[in-house]
């Protein structure tokens, strides 16, 4: 009942006014930026991280994690009403909500998504407040080996589950760790691949990176090949709402979505792209109305959409308590921790409570924030798809700008972001993932020092890197990740 | 660290373009990336004193890699591995490339390199409002010079506000 004591400490923490506030802030922000294209949570985030300078951190993450959960929300609402996916984990829902949403039940669609998301984010929150301190526990018994045993296995299963093939995935996971070793070693002071260039000592931040592929690599590749004529937005305006039958038929795939969808999202490399296709396949398969699959089944968006939430609590838990990002917006998140001089992993649940317990109190206030703001005001929201893009674009371009310049304003950043910047174009052009780079990058100088801590703890001899029973497993696991594509194939044909 | 050299099954998805880009140019590029990072790590120590792995080591890794996975790509692309563009939201990947967009773009996200400084953050960021919004196609470019300045101005006195050091608001007048 430890646990229970320790959450309601965190909700003391999250309902005080401003850190309620900063979840409104958030879940605002993250419904936004959820419906608005050209830009996700992951670039929000790091375009907000030099607010960690003015702001407690626990309001900051209070803040983030409701961008992360917005997102989300926000995401199914232009799958539905206008058939364009704003990011991977709706895909699905773009297959039959939008549908629906042609057939005159678009409220009914976007209500299944909003209500199954609520109750997925609500379970997933819930199985993360337990999960999290048990698996705190146990990593309190992790020696470097293990964790370098954990890097690996995550460098493996980003590269294999990211993008169309094995060695694009790779590219890019080697892109990121080269870029992470850029500056002055850590361990030993050696300056590394800095060319005798001082503005590239202090190494080349994630923020740079992240922002200079997601935001400048977006604008110049949608500029390059922009599609002006937009979407037809499917009215909603008299419809009828949910039926008892579509509850009836919404909610077992809510539930088998966040059953889903929560581990998934632990696991590195899923994002949430995998347990929605999952989620989508298993929902067509068990369906009793198999012949509406195609032509609008709420099955088919309840349960993705349902999958998708629970899959973003599920990040949460390998990122809080071993410090491992498995997704990009992840890695943002790792990097704000760092910005506040702080470590996710066992050691943050027992030296700071408040802020691990007020952020996972804060998801559950979120996610009742967000069904309200969601489900009511979705009207409203919808008027945002209304700023017309080539302003959108230029402002997004303005606020990467922003960000890169503020971070210590160095014209070598500016330098690095149209050069990477053109790299994510490249990109884009010929379909390498671009995920797999941020995690190099920020997973990169974690795995080098386990490793060397390792090795020099096992005096050199590389046996040491499978020498405890976990490591050995995780290496293992690893290698057979390698086969898993061939897996995947057969999964998405079927899909 | 895999390798992954044979990749037999992959690519060639049924609605291939049917003139498949071959683009021989990154997986050299990636080997050149990886050859410049293995040079450098020949001048770091591979192994330090108390660590019995050193500096050196990763880059080798991470160079040794990138060194690799061009070869491997290189390969591929000889076999034919095809390369379809993404889709975004707002983008066709089967469109073909409009030049003068792209260039007008790139032109906005390399003026900051130099104005920022000279010139301050506002005057630069207005300057490449205007320049993505004709990218994209608005040929008010006047109403985007009143939209970009607005948006410039507010976000450098709100950033200035949460501390963020943006510089001056225009350096040659020494505001």
């Amino acid at each position: 009942m430890e646990t229970f004591e320790l959450l309601l400490h965190g909700f003391s923490v999250a309902l005080q006014p401003t850190n309620l506030m900063w979840a409104l802030v958030g879940s605002v922000l993250g419904t936004a930026i959820g419906i608005l294209p050209g830009i996700g949570p992951a670039l929000t985030i790091a375009l907000l991280l030099p607010v960690t300078t003015a702001l407690a951190p626990t309001s900051a993450f209070i803040m983030f994690a409701g961008i992360l959960y917005g997102a989300m929300y926000g995401g199914s609402t232009t799958s539905i009403l206008l058939n364009t996916p704003g990011e991977a984990g709706s895909m699905m829902t773009a297959l039959e909500g939008n549908k629906m949403a042609r057939a005159g039940r678009g409220a009914a669609a976007l209500a299944t998504a909003a209500i199954g998301s609520f109750v997925a984010g609500t379970i997933a929150t819930l199985a993360l407040t337990f999960a999290a301190p048990a698996v705190a526990e146990l990593a309190f018994y992790f020696k470097p080996t293990d964790y370098f045993a954990i890097t690996a296995l995550a460098f493996c299963s980003v590269a294999v589950v990211m993008g169309t093939s094995r060695t694009r995935g790779f590219v890019s996971l080697f892109l990121g760790i080269a870029i992470g070793v850029i500056g002055i070693d850590t361990m030993t002071g050696q300056p590394r691949l800095t060319f005798g260039n001082m503005q590239l000592l202090r190494g080349i931040a994630l923020t740079v990176v992240l922002v200079s592929l997601f935001a400048v690599g977006e604008i110049l590749y949608v500029a390059s090949r922009y599609r002006s004529t937009p979407g037809v937005m499917a009215p909603i305006k008299g419809q009828l709402w949910m039926t008892k039958q579509d509850w009836a038929r919404s909610w077992k795939p809510w539930l088998r979505g966040t059953a889903i969808g929560f581990p998934m999202g632990a696991l590195p490399g899923s994002g949430s792209e995998i347990p929605t296709m999952l989620s989508y396949t298993l929902e067509r398969k068990l369906t009793k109305h198999p012949e509406e699959f195609g032509k609008g089944a709420i099955e088919g968006v309840a349960g993705p959409e349902a999958a998708n939430n629970a899959a973003a609590a599920g990040i949460l838990v390998p990122l809080l308590t071993l410090g491992l990002p498995t997704s990009a917006t992840a890695a943002v998140l790792l990097a704000a921790f760092q910005n506040y001089g702080l470590q996710p992993g066992p050691f943050l649940f027992t030296s700071n409570p408040a802020l691990i317990w007020g952020l996972i109190a804060s998801l559950y206030v979120g996610n009742v924030m967000l069904l309200v703001l969601n489900l009511p005001l979705v009207g409203i929201w919808v008027q945002l798809l209304r700023i017309p893009r080539p302003q959108l674009y230029a402002g997004i371009l303005v606020f990467a700008m922003i960000g890169v310049w503020g971070l210590a304003g160095s014209w070598m950043d500016l330098t690095i972001m149209l050069v990477v910047g053109l790299g994510g174009y490249v990109m884009r052009v010929y379909d390498f993932p671009i995920a797999p780079v941020l995690i190099g990058l920020i997973l990169g100088p974690m795995a080098e020092t386990q490793l060397r801590t390792a090795l020099a703890a096992g005096q050199g001899n590389p046996l040491v890197l499978v020498s405890t029973p976990l490591s050995a497993v995780l290496i293992t696991l690893a290698v057979l990740l390698l086969a898993l594509p061939i897996l995947l194939k057969r999964l998405r044909a079927n899909a | 660290m895999s390798t992954d050299g044979n990749n037999t099954t992959e690519g060639g998805s049924p609605t291939a373009a049917p003139a498949s880009p071959k683009p021989y140019w990154i997986g050299i590029g990636l080997m050149v990336l990886g050859a410049v990072w293995l040079y450098n790590a020949f001048g770091l120590p591979q192994g330090a004193r108390y660590a019995a792995v050193g500096p050196g080591l990763f880059v080798t890794v991470a160079g040794a890699g990138l060194l690799v996975l061009g070869a491997v790509l290189v390969l591929q692309i000889w076999r034919g591995e095809s390369f379809v563009a993404q889709d975004a939201e707002d983008a066709d990947g089967a469109t073909k490339m409009d030049k003068r967009a792209f260039v007008t773009a790139l032109l906005a996200v390399a003026l900051p390199i130099a104005t920022m400084g000279p010139l301050g953050m506002p005057f630069t960021a207005t300057l490449s409002f205007v320049l993505v919004a004709n990218a994209f196609g608005s040929r008010r470019w006047w109403l985007d010079i009143i939209y970009g300045g607005i948006l410039a101005c507010a976000s450098w006195f709100l950033f200035a506000q949460l501390g963020l050091q943006l510089g001056r608001f225009f350096p040659p007048l020494g505001v």
